[in-house]
């Protein structure tokens, strides 16, 4: 039971982003610099009125926060750094919502900044990518003694079960990357913009089958911030405030894996009818998933955008294949998701970017992709986690 | 024998003291698990208790071995160099009769022959003097 309401209570007041590329051959503190400069000049704070930080994957991939904190001459009273995971994005706002309302800090910079180009195979599940090599397996469910290594196996893993539970297929799936692709050509900051289509899905070598390449995310470099503070100072800023209205911590324990909802029976999970929609989230921001204007969620594979989708009741368990179709996702349908084109499409920054794209979406400022009247936009993934913004 | 284990690149597990003795009882060619003296329960992976009534006292278990397929994947991209030539290869998540899943590798079949639910028995793969895994291949159904 919480003992403090923090529904409206915080705001977004600056959002900011370096430029997105591969091998761009600038370190991850030099591309967080430009992303926390152009929050602060987004937002009219100064960077003394900056004090707190919170910064999602550190080292060796990213920029960590007290060589940040160091070199861009902050003055801090309180930051922190998670676990190199995607899956402390909103975590780590919901962290500076809780800060600031603690008076622990007034402002609370938020971000990633990662370079993941030069360092994929040494990192991302290859023979010196330590986490494979954890006591009781890696996070993503590697097991290197058997040849299973890589995120993208973990969700391949889940990919398969889920069409053999659900009787679907990899031509359905399509739908997702295919959507996310179409809304990263109207984005002229994404690195992918050429359109595909569901044949060119299909034909796009597998990496780890189910998954074809073009189910992944990309790799790539690149920086986002947000910058948090309470509603009460939001007022006073520079831009209209973008509320925080709902969240939800992450959750953990047997039944969680990290690619799969509970129920769906990978790794050591029951099996059973998952319930979906009964989520703390929508009590809190006082809305259901039918007022949710747009969905944004972690697509380092395209599956976990179904996942997403039926663990926050927008569909029942099964109905996700059917739900993405017909551009029912795509901006002008009914529910568009990852408008800035995702990881998959315009850059893996962690989620940061998606992030970054709800707020100048509710601002009215996302251009070609805008989602007409959007008030309303969750953040929800697969692993549980959520926040819902409104303006 | 130094000679063969040279031979051996593939990574190897990370042996720690919670999971020692399943490491042990495989290369004894036996497939054991902890299963709680209290409940009953079966688990993996090895933990300091039983993640359902907390009890620390549990007995190494012997499983049959017997198991089906639950999901599986096939790799076509190799992230180690030791598994390049075996490319594509698969991984397979097998849940044992007794109620666990690991994760394996499904020898004796096509990649393109594996089925959910397949039947499946455990292959001990002596891989180095030291460590043996847990690998399967198909049975008949019965």
């Amino acid at each position: 039971m919480a003992n403090f309401d923090l529904k409206d209570r915080t705001a977004i007041v600056g959002v900011g982003n370096s430029q997105y590329g591969r091998r761009l051959m600038r370190s991850p503190i030099d591309l967080a610099a430009d992303a926390i400069a152009n929050a602060l000049d987004d937002s009219g704070l100064s960077r003394d009125e900056l004090d707190g930080m919170i910064v999602s994957f550190g080292s060796p991939i990213g920029a960590d926060a007290d060589a940040i904190a160091q070199l861009l001459g902050l003055k801090l009273r309180t930051y922190n750094q998670t676990w190199a995971h995607g899956r402390f994005t909103a975590s780590c706002i919901q962290w500076a919502a809780m800060i600031v309302n603690a008076g622990m800090a007034d402002a609370v910079a938020c971000l990633a900044s990662v370079s993941f180009s030069g360092m994929r195979r040494p990192m991302m599940g290859g023979a010196s990518d330590r986490e494979g090599a954890r006591e009781a397996g890696g996070g993503h469910g590697e097991d290197p003694a058997y040849g299973m290594t890589s995120p993208g196996a973990g969700a391949a893993l889940v990919a398969r079960r889920y069409f053999d539970r659900y009787g679907t297929n990899s031509r359905a799936l399509a739908s997702v990357p295919v959507a996310f692709r179409k809304h990263a050509s109207m984005n002229p900051a994404a690195i992918m913009r050429e359109p595909f289509d569901v044949e060119e899905h299909q034909q796009s070598r597998y990496v780890c089958e189910p998954l074809h390449l073009l189910d992944y995310c990309l790799i790539n470099d690149g920086a986002a911030c947000v910058i948090v503070t309470t509603s009460e100072r939001a007022r006073d800023l520079k831009q209209p405030p973008v509320y925080i209205s709902g969240m939800q911590g992450l959750p953990g324990g047997s039944e969680e894996f990290i690619w799969a909802y509970p129920g769906l029976g990978v790794v050591q999970q029951s099996v059973f009818e998952y319930e979906a929609g009964l989520q703390p989230v929508y009590k809190m921001a006082g809305v259901t998933p039918k007022d949710i204007d747009a969905l944004f969620t972690y697509d380092a594979f395209s599956i976990l955008a179904w996942i997403a989708l039926e663990r926050f009741g927008f569909c029942k368990p099964g109905e996700a294949p059917s739900f993405t179709q017909n551009g029912r996702i795509e901006i002008g349908g009914e529910l568009p998701i990852n408008t800035n084109g995702g990881l998959l499409s315009e850059a893996h920054i962690m989620g940061w970017n998606h992030q970054v794209e709800i707020v100048r979406q509710l601002r009215g400022e996302a251009g070609l992709r805008q989602v007409t009247n959007a008030e309303v936009i969750q953040w929800a993934n697969a692993y549980g986690d959520s926040i819902i913004y409104r303006k | 024998m130094a000679e063969s284990e040279s031979r051996y690149l593939k990574p190897l597990p990370a042996i720690s003291s919670l999971n020692q003795p399943y490491w042990d009882a495989l290369k004894r060619r036996e497939l054991r698990m902890q299963q709680c003296d209290g409940c009953g329960r079966i688990w993996y992976p090895p933990s300091p208790l039983c993640p359902g009534c907390w009890s620390r006292k549990f007995t190494w278990t012997l499983l049959s071995g017997r198991g089906r397929v639950n999901s599986w994947v096939v790799f076509h991209q190799a992230y180690f160099h030791s598994y390049e030539n075996d490319i594509p290869y698969n991984v397979v998540e097998v849940e044992l009769d007794e109620g666990p899943r690991i994760l394996s590798n499904l020898l004796d079949v096509a990649n393109h022959d594996i089925r959910a639910r397949m039947p499946v028995e455990v292959y001990f793969d002596d891989v180095t003097d030291e460590i043996t895994l847990a690998k399967f291949k198909p049975r008949a159904s019965e």
